[in-house]
């Protein structure tokens, strides 16, 4: 009797709201498929193969001269830098005044499967990094590497810094062996030779796989503890949603460029002592000698600071940037710190050399 | 010796199928073909495959349980050590919201740390990368299977297609080689 008597009646009354909250939601939210992840307006100025690349229209009357090619990761899609107007990555440079590209490298198929680190760099970014160059009539332009895209640019930079003004690496994937994180733990011990001859593509689920062990707890179960809770408050909702959506839409990786990246940067770590192949060509990252502007999120439990770090280090630029940023992986884009600290960060230090 | 006895009759039993899947094919090919020309000739000659294929599954699926269930294993002694930490930081029973927001707290942060730390372990990795390894071999027997049906429908195998993916591949580099040598042909020109 006694221990009933304790019992808190607002336990009851949370409890029956939460189940209010979950019989209600599909009538007060719109569900994943019904959204649409494209924000700002932009104009597919050059395609090749699967990948298109996006010219944003301007938001400002006057433009910085140099354009700005952002490479996004391999993993997920581009959208998260453009997930809603008060946190876009996108908008906020475009109200700075910057002449803006996205490079969104499609979904690839089975027949992509041969697809390698060449093909993304000395193709797919080559290809978009021409287009700019001609359409702006610039000899050289500004590139923005994020997470695995980070790797890509950053491989682009070592082998054609002619092309490149100025570079920024937002999380790059750089140095596995000293990478912390549980997804360098699971490459580590990945027979991809097998994995890769067998599949070929590696598969989406893999991926949903590698998040799913990621704080699995607080993004499992409290992450939709929390999304139900907050059913009432629509700019929550409308956020959470366009990020699960997000993180929902996948694309497959090419089986030869994820064995690759999978080999050279988490088991054999090539790239940070510059013993890396692309296309035949070894990367030197002593070749990076443009300005060049790491930025680097300290939570980060994707791409761990000391993973990303080691590339301010190893480039031979003397004009070179490393900012730390107390947030984590995706918090570093898409979150109002990104807003109100690291993007008028890097604004400032790219305005300066555009 | 369990094992050992395990294998030989493993071994017993595959010389079994092979043996009576090969002297049915010897002595039933000649019938069959008079039906040369239709699928159940080309099936009847690759059955032998099949056969070989399932009872690899076999063996790989005894390998691939085992470390499935030393993954379940290592999960279940994780939420146990997760779950003894729980308790000793908030022995009492939540009696209100406030209570119960804290002890949610306390016990996502110290599931989530261990959790993570099984992840991040030598021992996880190496157990699950064989697992993976495990099931791909299994993949890898069906889509043997899958081509030997494939081919009775006279339809053409993975590796043929990927033979075709990769010949596309190579073409579409020198392409795109050639388009790059005569762009720059072309600038040099103006």
């Amino acid at each position: 009797m006694n221990s009933e008597s304790k019992i808190d009646p607002k336990i009851i009354e949370e409890m029956l709201k939460f189940t209010k909250n979950v019989m209600d939601a599909p009538k007060l939210v719109s569900a994943p498929d019904e959204i649409s992840l494209e924000v700002t307006p932009h104009d597919v100025v050059h395609e090749l193969d699967k990948t298109r690349l996006l010219h944003y229209r301007p938001l400002t009357e006057k433009q910085h001269k140099t354009p700005l090619l952002i490479s996004y990761a391999l993993i997920n899609r581009y959208h998260i830098l453009d997930i809603q107007p008060e946190k876009s990555w996108v908008r906020n440079l475009l109200l700075q005044g910057f002449d803006l590209y996205m490079l969104d490298w499609g979904s690839p198929t089975s027949m992509d499967k041969y697809l390698d680190f060449d093909d993304y760099v000395n193709g797919y970014l080559d290809s978009a990094v021409e287009h700019i160059k001609n359409e702006s009539s610039n000899e050289k332009i500004s590139i923005q590497g994020y997470c695995t895209g980070g790797t890509i640019a950053t491989a682009y930079a070592a082998l054609h810094p002619e092309n490149v003004k100025n570079y920024i690496a937002t999380a790059p994937v750089i140095d596995g062996w000293r990478d912390t994180t549980v997804i360098s733990n699971l490459a580590k011990h990945m027979d991809v030779d097998k994995m890769v001859d067998t599949i070929g593509n590696m598969p989406p689920e893999f991926m949903y796989y590698c998040f799913s062990v990621l704080k699995p707890f607080e993004q499992g179960i409290e992450k939709y503890v929390k999304f139900f809770k907050n059913i009432d408050n629509k700019k929550y909702v409308d956020n959470f949603l366009r990020v699960e959506k997000w993180l929902g839409d996948t694309p497959p990786i090419p089986g030869e460029l994820f064995k690759q990246w999978i080999k050279d940067i988490y088991q054999d770590n090539l790239l940070i002592q510059n013993k890396m192949y692309v296309g035949g060509e070894r990367i030197d990252l002593k070749k990076i000698d443009m300005p060049t502007f790491t930025q680097i999120a300290v939570g980060d439990h994707l791409v761990s600071p000391e993973c990303s770090m080691p590339l301010h280090y190893a480039i031979g630029s003397e004009d070179k940037t490393l900012r730390m940023y107390p947030t984590g992986h995706v918090g570093m884009i898409a979150s109002s710190l990104s807003q109100k600290k690291v993007l008028p960060e890097l604004g400032a230090w790219l305005a300066e050399r555009s | 010796m369990q094992e050992d006895s395990s294998k030989n009759i493993t071994d017993y039993y595959k010389h079994l199928s092979l043996f009576w899947t090969d002297i049915m094919y010897l002595m039933s090919s000649k019938p069959q073909a008079l039906t040369s020309t239709g699928p159940m000739r080309a099936f009847a000659s690759n059955s032998k495959k099949i056969t070989t294929e399932l009872i690899e599954i076999n063996e790989d699926l005894m390998g691939f349980n085992e470390y499935l269930t030393e993954y379940y294993k290592q999960l279940a002694n994780a939420w146990e050590v997760a779950q003894k930490k729980v308790n000793l930081k908030a022995p009492e029973v939540p009696q209100d919201v406030e209570q119960i927001e804290t002890f949610k707290r306390i016990w996502i942060d110290i599931f989530d740390n261990d959790f993570t730390e099984l992840f991040d372990s030598k021992k996880f990795g190496e157990n699950y990368g064989k697992l993976v390894s495990k099931e791909l071999e299994l993949t890898k027997h069906w889509n043997n299977i899958t081509n030997v049906i494939l081919q009775s429908a006279n339809l053409p195998s993975k590796e043929e297609i990927d033979e075709v993916y990769k010949e596309m591949h190579s073409l579409k580099k020198r392409v795109g080689k050639l388009e790059l040598e005569l762009k720059k042909k072309e600038m040099s020109k103006k």
